[in-house]
């Protein structure tokens, strides 16, 4: 295996050294009373459900799937009996749901044809058997398959990327994802993916700070010739697909387009230990490992939590009473925080943050030396000290003034535009073929150029309605990325 | 703290002040912080704000500041503290007629008026450079951020072409021995002519190239102890709130000009080390010329402004009636901002009508 070590100049930030990053300690969940289901979860559509309430389902059992559209399908999560089937709204979209009464035991009911020997499967028995477990839903373009998985089929995919960086704020450690054999296990993974996918080229990307994980990998995959090990500085928002493809493989990107359309597949590493669990352990898509970020929790613990808990179940035992948090799943910078409590962890979960609300003024907070205040600039003194308590809440820091120009949004933004220049644009309404010009479709939502603004505008949110304005007129990404590249599986993502 | 609070409070609830509730909140929002929350993605927000950027300016301005007191007496607090009334009288009554807050561009303003005027300039004449310089070189362009030309630039041409003899005749020795101007209150010795006017003059230079970097030899009051102005560039620089672009073209434009035009006309181009030690070059190119407001925003846009900037100091300085030339040429400059700007991104984002056709014309 061939190990790379890149750089990432075009923007991006890195965040680190947070107060309340997960520490490497795992904890099992023990099994709520009742789980909510959410008939859609990861990549694809909503699934039929195939349960009728007062049915007593297994853990592990299918309760919905939908052959004929691109989906994969859902299981119950809990051995148990079916209460009822309800709509929620789970990721600001209405879907339904099957809420399911737990009878309280633990054991689940493996994947028919799995086996320790993988290699003696066929490809076809390891497409099912992915199908089957739910794991294909995975991640943004989900896991192309004989069945309809993905917008592609598994011969079209070119590349496909396994990332483990860390860039956000608060991300899951990967010491605890690959815990002992886990790592072994992991390397399977990859294997078996080979065998589906065996026309791709494969990538691995992780933290370059990471030394320990890099010389681990290289020990177990020193014989593989059809991977490569690129070693990133851990800087947002290397981790989205859009930043991650051109990054490694000098490619352009399609803004708006899954990564699936120009044959690749980025995958993050909990996925591919799930693909070992579905195809050697026969063990479906049940659990997940969460990690619990921010400064609410009373112990940033990591929870092996089952598809479908109720975020209550997990605030009710670990948030800090007495004071107010918000919650949000994954990531800090781009997903919209948890409205309700009773809402499901679902497939895609992987860290929920519990972000102090404050509202709280601060005397004088332009003069404080700031040393746990975190700041792209170097303007305090926690960029000259290596502190690893930087204070993050919900307080904007300051006042909504006047653009000014300075500069920071630009220097940031991982795709290269300019977006104080856009966002003025959009603010005055001139919404021609300049503001498309300079990019505007280009912006992928990253949020970071709000994150650094000095004059607290909400940059990446203006440039968002831009965008929204223009597609309504009919300039939209079909008419302005589209025609510049061969894109594949274009006719079934459009019907998602 | 808890009183000063409630007052405020009260503050705003007064029917009869309603109007003057920018000024309320600025007093507030400067003493307190703001209690604002996100309300979606991203949910957290960066330190960094107006305030603090001004702030920092103004930190790196201190040595300056202290220099001018050194060097010329305590009449340099006078100067500044008339600076930042008249500066904040406008920038309030601007903010209370328009209705939004009073912005913190002016901490900067006000302190940078003063550092680049003559130490014994009358407070008047102050008060109105200032005036003016606010007035017609920010709010009447729309205020903060909307400005095309740096506001106390405006205020400073403005004064030395009304009053060219309080601007250009009268130039003091500095304090120079002991506890400096700390013990006095203004200058007394006159002295003929600034370093600069030397050069232009012919006449050979009393100072070594070290008195010029300590500031012993006369100019505008926070404009001669160049030692300072280079540590607070630099501490600018370091902490980003500068870019580091312009005032590396600037300056080293300036160099490379005055080196070479040094070799063909000793005569009327004097050389690199004094033009780079004398006048309000260093304050001009740290200080002045990096406003991110009134310069281009566009990286290879920086590095153009920064060497015609270079270009037209030398031009003005060697062949003009003037003496220095470090405030025309970034006013001029400023003037062709949105020149640059609009050319450079031209030519990085092309027409994207264009690029399709020529997309589809090879399929």
């Amino acid at each position: 295996m061939k190990v790379n070590y890149k750089k990432f100049s075009t923007g991006g930030y890195e965040f680190k050294d947070f107060k309340g990053n997960p520490i490497n300690k795992v904890i099992d969940m023990e099994i709520p009373q009742t789980l909510t289901i959410p008939l859609k979860q990861g990549f694809g559509g909503e699934v039929s459900v195939i349960v009728k309430p007062g049915e007593y389902v297994k853990a592990g059992q299918i309760i919905g799937i939908d052959k004929n559209a691109i989906s994969s399908p859902v299981h119950s999560s809990i051995n148990g009996i079916v209460e009822e089937i309800k709509t929620i709204k789970h990721l600001n979209k209405e879907v339904n749901a099957v809420v399911i009464k737990s009878d309280g035991t633990k054991e689940w009911q493996p994947l028919e044809g799995h086996s320790r020997e993988w290699n003696k499967l066929s490809t076809e028995q390891i497409q099912k058997l992915l199908y089957m477990s739910g794991v294909t839903s995975l991640d943004k373009s989900g896991i192309p398959t004989i069945f309809k998985s993905s917008v592609i089929s598994p011969e079209q995919v070119e590349n496909v990327i396994v990332y483990g960086i860390g860039t956000e704020p608060f991300n899951i450690s990967l010491s605890v994802l690959l815990q002992d054999e886990r790592k072994s296990q992991f390397v399977t993974g990859l294997k078996i993916l080979k065998k589906v996918m065996s026309n791709a080229k494969f990538y691995l990307a992780v933290n370059k700070k990471n030394s320990k994980l890099i010389q681990e990998l290289n020990n177990l995959l020193f014989d593989v010739d059809w991977i490569e090990l690129y070693a990133l500085p851990p800087k947002y928002p290397l981790e989205l697909d859009e930043v991650l493809i051109p990054t490694i493989l000098g490619k352009k990107y399609p803004y708006g387009y899954l990564a699936a359309n120009i044959g690749v597949i980025a995958l993050s590493m909990q996925t591919v230990t799930q693909v070992y669990d579905a195809v050697v352990q026969g063990k479906p898509l049940i659990e997940r490992t969460v990690a619990l970020g921010g400064t609410g929790w009373k112990e940033n613990v990591h929870m092996k939590v089952r598809v479908g808990t109720s975020i209550e179940d997990i605030t009710s035992l670990y948030l800090k009473e007495h004071e107010s948090y918000r919650l949000i799943l994954n990531s800090m910078l781009t997903n919209k925080s948890l409205t309700s409590k009773s809402l499901p962890m679902d497939r895609t979960s992987s860290v929920l943050i519990a972000l102090k609300e404050n509202k709280e003024r601060e005397v004088f907070s332009w003069l404080r030396a700031g040393k746990n205040k975190d700041s792209y600039s170097n303007a305090f003194l926690c960029s000259l000290m290596k502190v690893s308590n930087k204070s993050c809440d919900t307080n904007i820091h300051g006042e909504y003034r006047s653009c000014i120009s300075c500069g920071f949004c630009e220097d940031v933004c991982p795709v290269d535009i300019i977006p104080h220049l856009i966002q003025k644009y959009v603010k005055k309404n001139m919404l021609d073929e300049e503001v498309i010009d300079y990019g505007i479709f280009n912006c992928i939502g990253c949020n970071l150029c709000s994150y650094v603004c000095t004059s607290k505008i909400d940059v990446a949110k203006d440039i968002r309605e831009g965008q929204e304005k223009l597609t309504k007129d009919e300039c939209g990404r079909d008419t302005i990325v589209e025609p510049y590249f061969d894109l594949i599986g274009l006719k079934e993502f459009k019907n998602l | 703290m808890k009183k000063i609070h409630n007052l405020f409070d009260k503050l705003y609830k007064i029917e009869s002040l309603k109007k003057f509730k920018p000024v309320i909140q600025a007093a507030d929002f400067f003493l307190f912080g703001t209690e604002e929350t996100t309300t979606s993605a991203p949910h957290i927000s960066d330190n960094m704000d107006i305030k603090r950027y001004m702030i920092m300016v103004v930190i790196a301005l201190l040595p300056s500041t202290f220099a001018s007191i050194y060097y010329y007496g305590w009449r340099a607090v006078a100067i500044i503290l008339v600076s930042y009334i008249v500066g904040g009288i406008v920038e309030v009554t601007f903010a209370v007629i328009r209705g939004h807050d009073v912005e913190e561009g002016f901490l900067v303003t006000g302190l940078i008026f003063p550092l680049v005027l003559p130490p014994t300039i009358p407070l008047w004449i102050v008060g109105v450079g200032i005036f003016f310089g606010t007035f017609f070189g920010k709010e009447v362009f729309g205020g903060t951020g909307k400005n095309t030309f740096n506001p106390a630039l405006v205020g400073r041409i403005f004064i030395t072409i009304a009053f060219p003899v309080f601007m250009s005749a009268n130039w003091y020795e500095p304090f120079t021995s002991g506890l400096g101007g700390f013990l006095h209150y203004a200058p007394d010795v006159v002295t003929s002519a600034t370093p600069l006017a030397s050069i232009k003059a012919g006449v050979e230079l009393p100072y070594s190239y070290i008195d010029l970097f300590l500031g012993k030899a006369p100019g505008s009051m926070g404009e001669t102890f160049r030692l300072g102005i280079i540590i607070g560039g630099l501490f600018l620089i370091a902490t980003k709130i500068v870019n580091w672009r312009i005032p590396v073209a600037y300056l080293g434009s300036v160099f490379v000009l005055s080196s070479l035009g040094n070799i063909v006309m000793p005569e009327t181009i004097a050389s690199p080390g004094l033009q780079l030690l004398s006048g309000g070059l260093l304050f001009g190119a740290f200080f002045m010329a990096t406003d991110p407001v009134s310069s281009p925003f566009t990286k290879i846009g920086k590095w153009i402004y920064g060497i015609c900037l270079g270009l037209f100091t030398i031009l003005i300085r060697s062949f003009s009636g003037y003496t220095e030339g470090v405030m025309f040429s970034i006013i001029l400059m400023n003037g062709f901002t949105p020149l640059i700007d609009s050319i450079i991104l031209q030519i990085k984002y092309k027409p994207i009508k264009k690029r399709s056709e020529a997309v589809l014309n090879e399929r």
